[in-house]
């Protein structure tokens, strides 16, 4: 689904050059769960950015969904990021003109689908994170953990090949956090492929997978010791 | 199209939008007001006085003192005027044309009559009159020289016995029949109209004579007064030369004048319009100024929209949308809002219209003046809003990754 190999990303100045990621590797599969964690400064959120298509790299190969997206120029990024990603931010990113319906449909919208389907759509994404009786609210009206969840449907809503989660628990206390999370492994079960940056480890914990990233680089990639054991329990 | 998310975000924000629907609405009334007064001052300005004005001028003649013997000096100064090489002809008059000062009376159908039908300027002329002005006599003839009277001063009230007079006066004394061979009552005395010429404006140039601008009588007189116009015509392209040689000859004639300035009918249009002219400049100025005022103000608030919403258009561009489409969002809410400034903008125009021809007697403004009003603010929003867009679709979509 998600695959880097040897990627790099460097910060030029006049003077300096500064690698935030550097010979990073990391190969996601479809219907994976993993937690991408590290200190504060690590790459983690350069490693996000790369790819959601947000921004690009400097070297080293990165395939979405079997396409390889170097050389893309930004119309075709800005299409690939509408069809094949859905965002999950830190600060829920809704924006606060729109209600919750109309911020679901922002994405929908520039994927260019009818007014029943996108209509169909909305209706399906908010059943799924519960909120269907919120449609009309702006998101100054709803909790935070509601707000993630309203970010949470419209990531869903246009039935992307990947979900990318930035922090998406870290503006929310502990009782919101556990709900989106909850949120978070019910789409995974249903086979979502969900990369979630966080730098939390009771949360990568409910990851299928951790990758930690030191300076730009991939350090460990094990796989989560509670899922390994509940793997051979089943086994 | 985003029309509903974007009036729906426009609903929560709407003193910006608001401010530029106003701003548009009055540059639109303003603008299609101005436009229209200056269209009008021009057409009045350019309109044809029926004379040959390229080839005629006038001298302004005032003889010194009290010569006894006037008719002598004037037919003396007009065979000089008409030998002179280059001069198709020339007459004395009491008036000319775009001179802003004449004679007029009203025109009547019988005598005694308590209104009169219509008022007219009066030109004093000899069989030479037409000739000299390059008029079209359309119908009827030019006078004879036997029906040519002496006429002295102002104070002279002999009763013109036939009279030539305009299409338009024609035409409003007879509506629907032939003004030729009728007779009109002139301070109650009759005179028989037995020409009629294509045109010939009255001396005024203000637009209040709008009325009765076309509605000139043509009186055979030889106007015999110590100050009086010499209005000769000459050869195509020999105006400057034969001027010079006219005061000459009229100087060797007789040095006891005094010359006015004199000039041709082009320059006395000049002259004559030459406050229209600085009107129409004028609100020319102040409608381009407007038109930059509200560009500045769409750019200014625009550019503070887009700063106000970098985050958002981050969150729009992370979600998907193109450059193009938050160049196309921006100029669709533009469009909302010029086109709710234009529509308020083609209503006041006509209102502020309507009050105007109530106060001041102006014209009804012409329906296309708001139409192009609307589309010239439609366009100019257009523009105006294109580089704040430009620069909206240049803020990078990685900007929805970093904190609020």
């Amino acid at each position: 689904m998600l695959k880097m190999t040897h990627l790099s990303k460097a910060y030029r100045t006049e003077v300096v050059e500064t690698f935030a990621l550097r010979d990073f590797s990391i190969h996601v599969r479809e219907g994976e769960f993993v937690a991408v964690t590290g200190p504060s400064g690590s790459g983690k959120t350069t490693f996000l950015t790369i790819a959601g298509l947000l921004e690009e790299f400097s070297g080293g190969e990165y395939q979405l969904d079997g396409a390889n997206v170097r050389g893309l120029n930004d119309n075709q990024r800005s299409k690939l990021r509408n069809e094949k990603i859905g965002f999950i931010f830190q600060a829920f990113n809704l924006i606060a003109d729109l209600n919750v319906q109309d911020n679901i449909d922002v994405p929908l919208r520039y994927r260019g689908f009818n007014g029943a389907e996108r209509r169909r759509r909305i209706q399906e994404a908010l059943g799924r994170v519960g909120l269907s009786a919120r449609s009309r609210h702006y998101p100054a009206e709803l909790s935070g953990g509601q707000q993630q969840r309203v970010a949470i449907a419209r990531a869903l809503a246009g039935s992307p090949r990947l979900l990318l989660a930035d922090e998406p628990t870290g503006n929310l206390d502990t009782q919101m956090a556990r709900g989106v999370m909850d949120l978070l492994e019910e789409l995974h079960r249903d086979g979502a492929t969900i990369v979630m940056v966080t730098h939390d480890p009771e949360l990568a914990v409910r990851a299928q997978r951790e990758v930690h990233i030191v300076d730009g680089q991939v350090v460990d990639m094990a796989p989560q010791p509670r899922l390994v054991e509940a793997a051979q329990a089943g086994s | 199209m985003e029309l509903v998310p974007i009036l729906s975000a426009m609903r929560r924000n709407k003193v910006g939008a608001i401010i530029i629907v106003v701003q548009m609405a009055v540059t639109l009334a303003i603008l299609c007001n101005a436009l229209f007064i200056i269209e009008q001052r021009i057409a009045w300005s350019e309109r044809p006085t029926g004379a040959d004005e390229r080839n005629v001028f006038v001298i302004i003649n005032q003889w010194v003192g009290d010569p006894t013997n006037l008719p002598a000096l004037l037919q003396a100064d007009l065979a000089g005027l008409r030998a002179l090489p280059g001069v198709i002809d020339a007459f004395a008059s009491n008036s000319f044309l775009l001179s802003n000062g004449g004679w007029s009376y009203g025109v009547d159908l019988m005598p005694d009559q308590k209104e009169s039908t219509a008022q007219a300027a009066r030109y004093f002329t000899d069989e030479h009159g037409l000739q000299s002005l390059g008029l079209k006599l359309i119908a009827g003839r030019n006078f004879n020289a036997d029906e040519i009277a002496d006429l002295f001063g102002v104070n002279d009230q002999t009763p013109a016995v036939s009279v030539i007079i305009t299409k338009a006066l024609a035409e409003k004394l007879f509506p629907g029949k032939s003004a030729l061979g009728q007779s009109v009552w002139i301070a109650n005395h009759a005179a028989n109209i037995i020409g009629i010429v294509d045109r010939l404006q009255v001396p005024w140039v203000d637009p209040s004579v709008a009325k009765f601008s076309d509605y000139s009588i043509l009186e055979p007189f030889r106007y015999v007064a110590s100050g009086l116009y010499y209005i000769v015509r000459t050869q195509p392209g020999q105006l400057e030369a034969v001027l010079k040689a006219a005061e000459k000859e009229l100087f060797d004639l007789n040095r006891e004048r005094v010359l006015g300035k004199s000039r041709s009918l082009t320059e006395a249009r000049v002259e004559a319009y030459k406050d229209d002219r600085g009107l129409a400049v004028i609100l020319g100025v102040v409608c381009a100024a407007l038109l930059v005022i509200t560009a500045f103000g769409i750019v200014g608030l625009t550019s503070y929209w887009v700063a106000q919403r970098r985050r958002q258009i981050g969150i729009r561009r992370a979600l998907g949308a193109t450059r193009h489409a938050i160049v196309r969002y921006f100029q669709t809410e533009n469009l909302l809002i010029a086109g709710a400034g234009a529509a308020i903008g083609v209503a006041l125009a006509l209102s502020l219209n309507l009050w105007m021809v109530n106060a001041f007697a102006m014209q009804r403004l012409h329906g296309s003046y708001p139409l192009v009003g609307a589309i010239v603010v439609l366009i100019l929003g257009q523009a105006a809003v294109l580089w704040p867009a430009l620069k909206a679709a240049s803020i990078p979509p990685e900007l929805a990754t970093r904190a609020a």
